[in-house]
Formats: structure tokens, C-alpha cells, sequence
């Protein structure tokens, strides 16, 4: 804390001065003060507005929901700047807020409320820019790989004169890298997709233990290959989740994968689904090299790749970023708990379905 | 004799790719290079099948494919989408305007092959 004593000035004359619009409400939510950045934004005035529910002036559903939860429980709310930006347009243009919304206590009990809208456009459209980048980017490396697999394509099955055993061998390799150069460039392209909202989910009623056997079923060989044990223990008296089937197996083979990326031979890996509440839990464990603490709140960000002793394990550091994405769009949620050297166990939640065709199979 | 196929596409690359692993297995292969080209050629020469990249110059993909599908001389000559834009949009647009079959790039000769054959089976030489 300072020592000096800021000067006496109109409180509400410095509010005005605000770069983003703030709002007062009483208890029960009805607006009693704004500042002229709340008034310029909404197209409003101060004096006319005095008294009015907030619903009333601040047409957003979402925040009105969010002010009676603070006025309910007196906690303040924080939306993150991903989950819950509200879009406001006026004559001047198009705005993205933050709302963070405090109560106001008197005596330990909720007086009101102060709800502030940062101004986050300028991020937003930044976030436009960069996923129109991937986009762009990702289709264009389609057009080259094309050339290249089809190329590789015709080496390897002799079409253009025998190979070499050299030969061949440097095909297969252009073959791999090839392909995993499209893999990226399509979990760039997915992601992209998913960053605009463009990504619809197809769901339907699925059955767990077919959604885990077409995940692991193509991994199996590849297992054995590395003498690594896949076991399931999926109860036969699951009910159904509503999903979209291939998303969630997509999900699914992608924990599956990272796990065998990170295991050692003779190591083993354990899918178990579990029902609890109105939640199915799925988890992902296994007795691999663990993931250092350190990068565990990241991994499930863009690019985050976890360095082991011998350098990156290959992959671009996508693959968890969209699972978060697509299990969030089921509005389930995903984590992971790990200890160095010891494994790692990733466990995901979906909704159960709400339908009444609900029971188990 | 050897069933004929109309690539539409402007990019060489991709062109000689098409070319050499078609006629490795027996079509005969012509190219042309923008949408006008391809109405013009499909008018005259009747191919058995044609190869669509959507972006192309003069006339794009979508309105190839919905001229040739909405001209009765043309509409039962299958079109096979080969595009580099991986939209489920793109795709379903095209569809609705009448295309038989959509292949994102990058793709194998086999899956080319394997798709060319669903709509000429006896195409293949080898």
C-alpha cells in the first residue's frame, strides 16, 4: 500500500474515465449507476436506465444469469477469456467482453453488485487472424503432399522400375515423414475448424464398449509390435452416453497412442470406464515415464510438447489441444494425473444420455 | 479399349502424379487446365470419367460440375472431386450440385485407383 493519500476526486467523475464500461446493481440486479463508457457501448443514458433490471438494458442472457448466481451467493465470477466473451454490436462497430462480476458486501451480506466488461475485441480478432493462418496454411500443404504420396505411392509398388533395397528404403521413410506431414496438416486444419465454431458434433446414442473397441482395435498391432498389454475393463451394464462416436474415438485412440509413445516394453496400458453420477468416466492409464509436474497444467495447450531426456518424441504437441476441444464441445471434461516416472492416467467425462431409451444394453 | 479420363487441374505437379499412375494401369489421360477448357472438352470429347480439382482458373469446380450435371448430355458422366479444401461445407455444396464422389488431397494412386474402379470397372488394363 502506498503511504500518500490519493487526492479527494468525484469517485464516479475518475469512473467515467474508464476505458471499459462498468455497471452498478442492487441486490436484486437492478441497474443503479453506470459509467459514460457503459452509456457510449449500449447507446444509453445514465439517468434513463436508473432503476431498470438489468436484463432490460443489457439484452445478454448470459451475463444476467451470471449476476444472479454473484447476487445468489455473494462469490464473484471471472469469466475466461476463451469460454465466455459476449459480443455487443452498436453503430460503431463490434465488441468483445470479459465480464467479471464482484459483489458488493454490506455488513457480510450482498448489497449488489459491480460488473466490469473488458474490452478484448482486439484479441479476438487476432484469434480470427490466426486460425484464417492455419487454415490457409494447412491447405496449402495439401496440394504438395499430394504430389509426393502419389509419387511415393508409385515407387513403392514398382509402377516406375524397381527399386533398390536403398531405394526402398528411403522411400518408406519419405513415405512416414509424408504422412505425418499430413496428419499435421489435417489436426491443423481440425483445429482451425474448431477455433471458429465450425466443428458441429453428430451425436447419437453409442454403446461404451463399441466406442473403446474401435479405439484401441487398430493400436493392438502396433502393442504387440512394442510388447506393450492393452487391457479394457468396460462393465457390460454401461448405460449409453450420448456422443459423437468417431470424435470421442478419436479422442480416445489419441490418449491410447501418447501412452504407447511414452511406454516402455513390457509395460502396460489400462482403459477403464466407469460410471459415477450423471457422468461416464473414461480413463487412459499407464506405467510409462509420467509426465514432470511442471507440464502438466500445459499439455493440453497448443504446441506443449513434453521434452523427455532424449529430446521431443516427435508429433507437433496437437493432439491433446483437440482432444480438450472435442470432449469441452460434449461439455465434458478432461485431465490428467501423473508422477514422474511412475505413469500417467488420463481420464475424460462425458454426460450421460438424458434420452428416456436409456437403459443399459 | 481404354476407358478415358478427363483430369481438370492446374497444378503440374499433381498433373503428372494423376497422368503416370492412371495410365500405369491403363486409362487413357487428358488434361486441361481451367473450368472452361474442361466444359468445352467434356462437350466434345465425351469422357468416361472426370477428375474435378475445385479451384481452378476461368470457371471453378462448382460450376463445372453444375453445368455438366444439369446438361442432359452430360449429367451420367461421374465427376470425382479432387480438392486440397477439406471443408465439410465445400463438400457438401458440391455434392448437392451432383458430383458422384469427393477425395481430399493428399491421396494414394491406390485410392484413386479404388475409386476410378467403382465407377469404371472395366477400366483397368493391368
Amino acid at each position: 500500500m502506498s503511504s500518500k493519500t490519493p487526492p479527494q476526486f468525484d469517485s464516479s467523475r475518475l469512473l467515467d474515465h474508464l476505458p471499459d464500461p462498468l455497471i452498478l446493481t442492487d441486490v436484486q440486479g437492478d441497474i443503479v449507476w453506470v459509467n459514460e463508457k457503459t452509456e457510449e457501448i449500449f447507446g444509453i443514458s445514465g439517468e434513463e436506465i436508473t432503476g431498470w433490471s438489468f436484463i432490460q438494458i443489457i439484452k445478454i442472457d448470459k451475463i444476467d444469469k451470471q449476476l444472479k448466481e454473484v447476487l445468489q451467493t455473494g462469490e464473484s465470477s471471472e469469466s475466461s477469456y476463451e469460454a465466455a466473451t459476449v459480443k455487443v454490436r452498436n453503430p460503431e462497430g463490434k465488441y468483445f467482453f470479459k465480464i467479471t462480476i464482484k459483489p458488493i458486501l454490506d455488513n457480510g451480506k450482498v448489497g449488489g453488485a459491480l460488473i466490469q466488461l473488458s474490452d478484448v475485441s482486439r484479441f479476438k480478432e487476432l484469434e480470427r487472424i490466426k486460425t484464417d493462418f492455419v487454415s490457409i496454411v494447412s491447405h496449402e500443404l495439401r496440394t504438395p503432399l499430394s504430389s509426393i504420396a502419389m509419387g511415393v505411392g508409385m515407387l513403392k509398388d514398382g509402377l516406375l522400375g524397381q527399386l533398390t533395397p536403398r531405394g526402398s528404403e528411403m522411400v518408406d521413410a519419405i513415405e512416414k515423414d509424408c504422412d505425418r506431414l499430413s496428419k499435421l496438416a489435417g489436426n491443423l486444419l481440425d483445429l482451425s475448424k474448431i477455433e471458429a465454431g465450425q466443428i458441429a458434433l453428430e451425436t447419437q446414442l453409442v454403446q461404451v464398449k463399441g466406442l473403446v473397441d474401435e479405439a484401441v482395435r487398430p493400436l493392438k498391432w502396433q502393442a504387440e509390435s512394442q510388447n506393450i498389454q492393452i487391457k479394457t475393463n468396460i462393465p457390460e451394464d454401461l448405460p449409453y452416453v450420448e456422443a459423437d462416436f468417431n470424435k470421442i474415438v478419436w479422442v480416445l485412440a489419441n490418449l491410447l497412442a501418447n501412452s504407447l509413445r511414452y511406454s516402455e516394453p513390457g509395460g502396460t496400458i489400462a482403459v477403464k470406464v466407469e460410471m459415477s453420477g450423471n457422468r461416464m468416466f473414461f480413463s487412459v492409464q499407464d506405467d510409462g515415464c509420467g509426465i514432470p509436474r511442471e507440464y502438466q497444467d500445459k499439455i493440453f495447450q497448443k504446441f506443449v510438447q513434453v521434452k523427455g531426456d532424449s529430446g521431443p518424441v516427435g508429433g507437433a504437441g496437437l493432439g491433446l489441444a483437440i482432444c480438450k476441444e472435442f470432449v469441452e464441445a460434449h461439455s465434458g471434461q478432461i485431465w490428467v494425473e501423473s508422477e514422474e516416472g511412475k505413469g500417467s492416467n488420463f481420464t475424460f467425462t462425458l454426460p450421460l444420455a438424458r434420452s428416456k431409451e436409456n437403459i443399459a444394453p | 479399349m481404354e476407358k478415358k479420363v478427363l483430369l481438370v487441374e492446374d497444378e503440374k505437379n499433381i498433373i503428372l502424379g494423376v497422368r503416370t499412375s492412371l495410365e500405369a494401369v491403363g486409362y487413357e489421360v487428358h488434361v486441361v487446365e481451367d473450368g472452361e477448357a474442361a466444359l468445352d472438352f467434356v462437350r466434345n470429347q465425351k469422357p468416361d470419367l472426370i477428375l474435378l480439382d475445385l479451384l481452378l482458373p476461368k470457371v471453378d469446380g462448382f460450376e463445372v460440375c453444375a453445368k455438366l450435371k444439369k446438361d442432359a448430355e452430360t449429367k451420367d458422366i461421374p465427376v470425382v472431386v479432387l480438392t486440397a479444401k477439406a471443408t465439410e461445407e465445400d463438400r457438401r455444396k458440391v455434392m448437392e450440385l451432383g458430383a458422384d464422389a469427393y477425395m481430399t488431397k493428399p491421396f494414394r494412386p491406390q485410392e484413386l485407383w479404388d475409386e476410378i474402379k467403382k465407377y469404371l470397372p472395366e477400366g483397368q488394363q493391368s
